[in-house]
């Protein structure tokens, strides 16, 4: 008798929780205020303790990631070397196209976010969860950065911000899946949008007229249309795969993001705000 | 019950801060272990299925606060991890600690089962890829073995009257 009431008490309150949850989720889902005053203010107490943890013990996770990251960072090293040599064949050869050739350039690390001015950062951790969702950048509110800034390396975009506190700021990946970013393809006209797959840098293009000739190696960049959060020609990567539905009039187009999103160190928030 | 509660909150407070500065920076194939669930397996096996829910919602709101996943995610997952190694633990009669691990690593599994499920049904689809099963098998073999040590903390929070009312149920 005593047993089955705790387990109708149990049952309430699990159920309960569950609600409670469910509320959390929607409430967060509508852009509740408090939470994210909430997280702000947790990322500013916790970053100093970051900091300090993350000094004392790299010497340790060196050793670690040494130990169960060799055979990737040998392959690694490898697909580098492959792709420094192919690049570097690329920008010497003359049929390349000046349009093309410019993205190269970019990808060795010719600045292109022209006059914009950026903020230079420093990756102070990864995810604390497991699924890969953020970065922790060491420059916040006080350096002039906001939410929904993008955030590049000198290979490309890589993310925007999405908490800001005074001396500390998180992005959100583009490769998370989190948000949405419209792109052109460099050298036609089609545009499209794109967003994480899920695997690692590699994003999934879609809504292409299907009309517009789109091939296999194109180089896809922000799009910059009015309204959008991110400024034109940021470079997001170059598209693997193009599969057309002529029934939708729709492409749909893989693409794998230039930036390498292991083992960043250094970021760039570029300080742009759509107009109006 | 105050006692109690107090105790458990310097143990999210703890696993929290652990997670934070220590556990993350060691991972394995990018997947680092779960601290917040490990709390919440370890409450529902010391103490049943309704203290599981309940501490697995707490440390599971705490992770909420230091991600940007949507808030809430973390909370369902601790309760149903909570839950699942309490049911799971008061189903079976044993002592082997093996036993102990198993329920840990299903349990685990279960939370990061959910909570891939739950986030990819509010619009994160990369939640659910061939990471998940990563994620699972690592975080799952790392809260089988952390959850040892955890029960017995979770038995220092627990007031004794609650466990024996577990253990006679």
């Amino acid at each position: 008798m005593a047993s089955s009431r705790r387990g109708g008490r149990a049952r309430i309150t699990i159920s309960l929780l569950l609600l409670s949850a469910v509320l959390l989720l929607t409430l967060d889902g509508r852009g509740s205020g408090p939470i994210q005053s909430v997280r702000s203010g947790i990322l500013t107490v916790l970053s100093p303790i970051g900091d300090a943890a993350s000094t004392v013990f790299s010497p340790f996770r060196n050793a670690w990631n040494s130990t169960f990251d060799q055979s990737d960072l040998k392959t690694e090293n490898e697909a580098l070397r492959e792709e420094n040599d192919r690049l570097k064949g690329q920008i010497t050869a003359n049929s390349i196209a000046k349009e093309q050739l410019q993205q190269l350039l970019q990808l060795v690390g010719i600045p292109f976010v022209g006059d914009t001015p950026v903020v230079h950062t420093r990756v102070v951790s990864g995810t604390i969860g497991n699924f890969g969702d953020r970065l922790e950048l060491d420059k916040g509110s006080s350096a002039g950065i906001e939410r929904n800034m993008p955030v590049v390396t000198g290979e490309g975009l890589i993310g925007k911000v999405v908490e800001v506190s005074e001396n500390r700021c998180i992005v959100s990946l583009l490769s998370s899946g989190t948000f949405k970013v419209g792109f052109s393809v460099v050298g036609t006209a089609a545009i499209g949008i794109a967003q994480g797959s899920g695997s690692e840098n590699s994003l999934r293009g879609t809504n292409l007229d299907s009309r517009q000739s789109v091939a296999v190696g194109a180089i896809a960049a922000t799009s910059g249309l009015a309204g959008s959060p991110f400024p034109p020609n940021l470079p997001i990567g170059t598209l693997t795969a193009v599969r057309t539905n002529e029934a939708a009039l729709e492409s749909t187009v893989d693409i794998t993001m230039f930036a390498n999103l292991n083992d960043l160190v250094y970021a760039d928030v570029v300080l742009w705000k759509p107009a109006g | 019950m105050s006692r109690s509660i107090i105790r458990y909150g310097l143990v999210i407070a703890s696993a929290a801060f652990l997670q934070y500065t220590l556990v993350t920076q060691f991972r394995i194939a990018g997947v680092s272990a779960d601290l917040f669930l490990v709390v919440a397996i370890a409450a529902g096996m010391s103490a049943g299925a309704e203290r599981g829910a309940v501490v697995g919602f707490a440390s599971g709101l705490c992770l909420d606060l230091m991600v940007v996943t949507p808030f809430g995610l973390g909370a369902i997952a601790g309760l149903v991890a909570g839950v699942v190694a309490g049911l799971l633990e008061f189903a079976t009669v044993h002592s082997a600690r093996w036993l102990t691990m198993v329920i840990g690593f299903i349990a685990s599994a279960a939370g990061v089962v959910v909570f891939a499920l739950s986030g990819s049904l509010l619009g994160r689809p990369d939640m659910l890829s061939l990471h998940t099963i990563t994620v699972m098998a690592i975080v799952g073999i790392t809260s089988s073995i952390l959850v040892l040590p955890m029960i017995r903390v979770c038995r220092w929070a627990d007031p004794d009257d609650l466990r024996l009312r577990a253990a006679v149920r």
